[in-house]
């Protein structure tokens, strides 16, 4: 009920845009700017290549199937409704792909996601060796934010992890491809769930998340989303606090701290590879409520246990649908006045 | 040793070198044909015509680029690696005197990690510096670290170990440590990748360094090839036939280090190779140095192209590890040269 009606508002909002931000159409040549570099287009990309996950995503989301020739490196499963559209670009690996794969597909322009993706020191492929080829190349704005100088434009990961450089890279990729007003109203979209969430969600200085991403065995040390990462803008979107303060964006912490921590909700990560039995969310259900001294917690013995997808944690498109798979389940417990 | 012997080990060198470079170019040519992307056979001539400024034959830009950029002057590097970590070896069994000697007994590629971190991840040099010239540092670092530690390396081979042991383990310490406690862990997970061995990320200009490192390297080693038959038989003997053991180990320690930091910092740690061509060259041509060393170049370079090609084969669009490939190929073919050359009941 509560999803048709963010739907509708989403939806709503989305039309909105269209109307009201009804983007200019792009005028070629075009020049980006990229992480420090320009980047100069010629004309709309029609045979694009996208490495890594969270680029492939955005091009589907900006309905530019049709004109990707290939994508590579998929750490998760591609989001529901992307999937169809997804099945008409080939995949050339989930992993990491070799440069000759990539140029094999005779790409007239490649999105990457990371810097091991593209970047001086990858060891797939380097910018020059497009540019060499006359194929222009761009990088995310999030991969470059965490690249050596931390001081640089986009901000520091001391603050909390945002949107704005999702939609940062949103925007570049629609003018690069001429579809502006598209990015605009996914932009929107965007924000307007965002809003629907904060408003449904007041500030509460009480409710604080913990989220356990993964763990080795039950004995070791959980992986946790840090305090500042799309984990600590999770919470803070649905108006709580990430139980772990570090600045680390993966805190590993054992089951005593996590017990000090003593969060209201703890939010379990149904992580899609098939590393460790802990990755399954059901199991670590499971090991919440069975071990003698961690399901003496609190948020355990009253049953705030709620299920997001892995894929949220990391700085995505996937993170919004992270915090509203949480916010959904957060309205049947009993923590909302 | 009688002038037979000498004689029939020179044979058996000229034997192994001209075999070992015929497989070698033959490797080379392999390695610049496949690939994932199908050009044919013609087009692959060409290109490298074209690259040499032979011709200039009208094919697509892509595939020159293909062919010459990234094949070519991988299969080059590769070779180089090869050869080089296997001299490293070669030398480093002599001078401690320890059939385990490697390439990286010497904290080498765990000072590499280290500077490649702290560059990465705690932004040392501010953006100056590339992460290939961090892993140079630190790996440099850790070899002065041994340096000091065995006493300007002049105390014997098990304290050179030890300290080659003890500077691992500080450093590996210090990157784990940062790692841990860095506020990213995408930077971390980028180290990492990066550190796993790999020759996807090389191109022309790290050949031309390569090559001057290799060769210099090469060199000095053979001029010094009769001090290292000395040491086989232990520093005081050494001593004992007027070789300056204290400065000899210092100059083939620290060109090992060059040689073994440079291949690290661009292509990351590749293991196996440095510690069985030495061996498995050794068994074929005998112990002397002057013979051995140029025999472990070419067995090392042919063996490194190989394995290579096999990590570009296995699965298509995507590269296996180079160190998984050297060895799961290497530790077979070892395993035969072991097994013929046990003692004799």
């Amino acid at each position: 009920m509560w999803n048709k009606s963010l739907l509708v508002m989403g939806t709503v909002a989305a039309t909105f845009a269209c109307t009201a931000l009804k983007a200019e159409p792009t005028t070629y040549p075009l020049a980006i700017e990229n992480c420090g570099q320009t980047v100069s287009f010629d004309r709309a990309p029609q045979n694009a290549v996208a490495l890594g996950q969270n680029s492939a995503e955005i091009l589907l989301l900006l309905g530019l199937e049709d004109r990707m020739a290939a994508t590579a490196f998929w750490p998760n499963k591609v989001l529901p409704e992307l999937e169809e559209a997804n099945s008409k670009v080939e995949v050339l690996t989930v992993e990491f792909p070799t440069l000759e794969a990539v140029l094999s597909k005779q790409p007239d322009f490649v999105a990457a996601m990371l810097v091991t993706l593209l970047g001086p020191d990858s060891k797939v492929a380097k910018r020059e060796d497009f540019e060499a080829l006359g194929i222009p190349a761009y990088l995310s704005p999030s991969a470059c934010s965490t690249a050596k100088n931390t001081t640089d434009a986009y901000g520091s990961r001391d603050d909390l992890w945002t949107m704005d450089l999702l939609y940062k890279e949103i925007d570049d990729l629609s003018r690069i491809f001429d579809v502006a007003d598209r990015g605009a109203a996914l932009i929107a979209d965007f924000k307007a769930r965002e809003a629907a969430l904060r408003a449904q969600f007041a500030s509460n200085d009480d409710l604080t998340f913990l989220f356990w991403f993964s763990s080795p065995s039950p004995a070791d040390d959980a992986y946790l989303g840090g305090g500042n990462g799309p984990s600590g803008y999770i919470a803070d979107v649905l108006g709580g606090s990430n139980a772990v303060k570090t600045d680390a964006e993966w805190p590993t912490l054992g089951w005593e701290g996590i017990m000090a921590a003593d969060p209201k909700v703890i939010v379990v990560a149904q992580v899609d590879r098939n590393r460790w039995d802990l990755d399954k969310a059901e199991n670590k259900i499971a090991f919440l409520t069975s071990d003698p001294t961690v399901s003496q917690m609190e948020a355990v013995r009253a049953g705030r246990i709620v299920v997001m997808s892995g894929a949220s944690m990391n700085p995505s498109i996937h993170t919004l649908h992270g915090a509203e798979q949480v916010g959904e389940q957060l309205k049947a417990l009993d923590l909302l006045q | 040793m009688t002038t037979a012997e000498t004689e029939r080990g020179t044979f058996g060198l000229a034997l192994l070198l001209t075999f070992g470079l015929v497989a070698l170019a033959f490797a080379i040519a392999v390695a610049t044909a496949i690939g994932d992307y199908s050009i044919g056979l013609g087009t692959v001539f060409l290109a490298v015509t074209n690259g040499l400024g032979l011709t200039g034959a009208e094919i697509s830009p892509i595939e020159q680029s293909v062919v010459w950029n990234l094949r070519l002057s991988r299969a080059l590097v590769a070779a180089l690696a090869g050869a080089g970590l296997s001299i490293c070896g070669a030398i480093l069994q002599a001078l401690l005197r320890n059939a385990l000697a490697e390439p990286f007994v010497l904290g080498v590629s765990a000072g590499a990690s280290t500077g490649a971190v702290s560059v990465i991840v705690l932004g040392v040099g501010a953006g100056g510096l590339s992460l290939s010239l961090g892993a140079f540092a630190g790996a440099f670092s850790a070899f002065a670290l041994v340096a000091l530690l065995s006493n300007g390396a002049t105390s014997g081979p098990n304290h050179t170990i030890l300290a080659g042991v003890a500077a691992s383990q500080l450093f590996n310490a210090l990157t784990s440590y940062i790692v841990t406690t860095s506020g990213n862990a995408q930077q971390a997970r980028d180290v990492m990748f990066w550190l796993l061995g790999s020759f996807g990320g090389v191109r022309w200009p790290d050949f031309q360094l390569l090559l001057v490192v290799v060769v210099v390297s090469l060199a000095i080693c053979i001029w010094m090839a009769r001090a290292l038959d000395a040491f086989t038989f232990g520093d005081e003997d050494a001593a004992a036939l007027g070789i300056p053991v204290a400065r000899i180990r210092l100059v083939m320690f620290a060109v090992t280090a060059v040689l073994t930091a440079t291949i690290v910092s661009m292509v990351g740690a590749i293991g196996f190779v440095g510690l069985v061509v030495p061996h498995a060259a050794r068994y074929v041509i005998g112990p002397l140095h002057l013979r051995l060393l140029p025999a472990c170049a070419v067995v090392g370079a042919v063996f490194m192209v190989s394995a290579d090609i096999a990590s570009r084969v296995i699965v298509a669009q995507q590269t296996v590890p180079i160190g998984v490939v050297t060895a799961l190929v290497g530790v077979p073919f070892f395993a035969i040269i072991l097994y013929r050359a046990r003692p004799q009941p």
